[in-house]
């Protein structure tokens, strides 16, 4: 579904990323997994064409055999709109904070597909109800809300558009084990019920062995060790793999 | 809770005002001169002791100062605000016919300033990096290091004094009707020099709050899920707002102080000329009566913003609860 091919990328003359490449199959979770300032996210937002000023990206990165580092603004704000998902770290700060829940929700999710208010109410809900959200949070401001709350916001959206690809950038940093756990549970709900492709960027090894069926490694820029997680779990080959495997127990 | 909020605001703004007319009280009587000699005018030279006794008697002027306040605050509160010194006209009659003149200057520089730097503002400030971007900042400085009356004097000499076209002072022909179109036509020349002197750094600033919240987080979130490029620029303009109306409310107060020589220089018959003239004359009461009516436009103007970002600011509304 999403081929990346020597993505590169430099901000203010400096490489973050250099020469990476990886897959990420159709209908499968694929985790990258790396420490901070790998360049993981930057790898998110070079995809995503949301960059900061300054930098640049190269190389080719194909969604259904569309480049998205080549294609138009306007192509590009109609995938954003349509097939792809991305849920962000930092759920506090995600939202508008002198703007409804309501209005934003219905945004993000409903005025993506086309849904008129009234019918992004009956559906929103349901999927708010079922995460255990109450609707009156719509009336209220994104800083009444808790952390938790709002990521759970962020995954009612994606729940609502159904997206081909959901991209979750260490969606779950911000939440207390629990809520971890439950996150967690959602994103394999998703991956077996709907078939949804996840693209998961983590620092946590305990996530991947759980839910990813392929796993990406980045360290220092650069892509080390690309594989099943069984496998690489199993047999490590890049030393730095092994290094970050042997951290976990 | 918005009863409450008006309510409380409005205490605020009285304890102000009292504030003001107290300090200012003290400070014109602190002040070099006597006020018996000034009320004798010129000829303050021939003033013999007994007779300078006898006008400080006629006038309290022999009372205690924090007598003389007191009384003066009982009768202001009475709506009489006294006599003027100089033209024995009661100064409520004074003020009210300065009063329009200065809200005129004020509403349509305001008014200038605004939509002109909000219109700038937005263009530069979305459009990061343009040529408009980066020459409004150049514009910004230039014009807001302008001195404000050197710019009247030089607008003077090239209008008035070179082309004609426009009358240098005053509020209106002499012995003209007076109607509103002639006022216009003196009204140009030292709402220019406000208005030019002011909008770059209004518009500047606008834009650098715009830049700074087209970097926040939430954009790049809501650009990344396919928000339309429309509902973010709007959230961006609501949210960039907050320290511009901010920035206005703190400017008015200086704005009225700058307006004093901008009224000055173009003999522009309102309170802030008003004030000099009182001021050199020592007119007490005619001074008292400026400084408390410019102070509580001071405050309504301050009371109409605070307002705004209240209605507009769910932050402000809700408490800042985090």
């Amino acid at each position: 579904m999403l081929k990346v091919n020597q993505l590169s990328i430099e901000i203010n003359g400096k490489r973050i990323v250099d020469g990476s490449s990886f897959f990420v199959p159709r209908g499968r979770i694929t985790s990258i997994i790396g420490e901070s300032g790998s360049g993981k996210s930057m790898t998110i937002s070079a995809l995503l064409n949301i960059l900061p000023a300054g930098s640049k990206a190269a190389g080719q990165a194909f969604f259904d055999n569309k480049d998205l580092l080549a294609i138009s603004n306007k192509e590009m704000s109609a995938i954003r709109g349509s097939q792809i998902f991305t849920v962000f770290q930092d759920a506090l700060n995600s939202f508008n904070p002198s703007v409804k829940m309501g209005k934003q929700l219905y945004e993000f999710s409903g005025r993506r597909i086309r849904h008129s208010v009234a019918e992004f109410h009956l559906k929103m809900d349901d999927i708010l109800n079922d995460l255990g959200l109450s609707k009156a949070i719509m009336e209220q401001y994104p800083f009444e809300l808790s952390g938790g709350m709002l990521q759970r916001c962020m995954i009612a959206c994606a729940l609502y558009v159904r997206p081909r690809l959901l991209i979750a950038d260490e969606p779950t940093s911000a939440l207390d084990t629990l809520l971890q756990k439950e996150f967690i549970e959602l994103l394999k709900g998703l991956n077996e019920k709907q078939g949804t492709t996840i693209l998961l960027i983590t620092h946590d090894l305990d996530i991947v062995a759980e839910v990813a069926d392929k796993m990406v490694i980045m360290h220092k820029g650069k892509v080390v060790e690309v594989g099943n997680v069984a496998e690489v779990f199993e047999r490590p080959k890049n030393a730095y793999t092994k290094r970050l495997l042997e951290s976990r127990f | 809770m918005t009863v409450k909020w008006i309510g409380k605001r409005m205490m605020m703004g009285v304890v102000v005002l009292l504030v003001v007319s107290f300090l200012s009280f003290f400070i014109m009587h602190a002040a070099p001169g006597d006020p018996a000699t000034a009320f004798y005018g010129g000829n303050a030279q021939t003033l013999n002791a007994a007779e300078k006794e006898r006008i400080s008697r006629v006038f309290s002027l022999d009372r205690p100062i924090t007598a003389q306040y007191g009384s003066w605050l009982v009768e202001t509160l009475k709506g009489n605000l006294g006599i003027s010194y100089k033209e024995g006209r009661p100064v409520i009659t004074i003020l009210r016919e300065r009063l329009p003149n200065t809200l005129l200057l004020f509403g349509v520089t305001m008014f200038f300033i605004i939509v002109g730097s909000v219109w700038l503002g937005t263009i530069a400030g979305m459009k990061a990096g343009s040529i408009l971007d980066k020459g409004l900042s150049i514009l910004s400085i230039a014009t807001s290091s302008i001195p404000a009356f050197w710019l009247g004097i030089l607008f003077i000499s090239f209008f008035a004094v070179k082309l004609g076209v426009l009358p240098s002072s005053g509020t209106g022909e002499i012995g003209g009707e007076g109607g509103f179109w002639d006022k216009l036509r003196y009204l140009i020349l030292p709402a220019t020099v406000i208005i030019f002197t002011h909008v770059g750094i209004f518009a500047r600033f606008l834009q650098e709050n715009i830049k700074d919240e087209s970097r926040k987080y939430y954009v790049t979130v809501a650009r990344a899920n396919g928000v339309t490029e429309r509902e973010i620029r709007k959230g961006i303009l609501h949210n960039a707002s907050f320290p511009y109306l901010n920035y206005i409310g703190m400017t008015i107060p200086s704005f009225f102080g700058g307006s004093i020589i901008v009224e000055s220089l173009f003999s522009w018959n309102g309170l802030g000329q008003l004030t000099i003239k009182s001021v050199v004359t020592k007119d007490f009461p005619l001074l008292m009566g400026s400084i408390l009516l410019i102070g509580m436009l001071v405050v309504i103007s301050l009371f109409i913003i605070d307002f705004l970002m209240y209605s507009l600011n769910p932050k402000l509304r809700k408490g800042g609860v985090q």
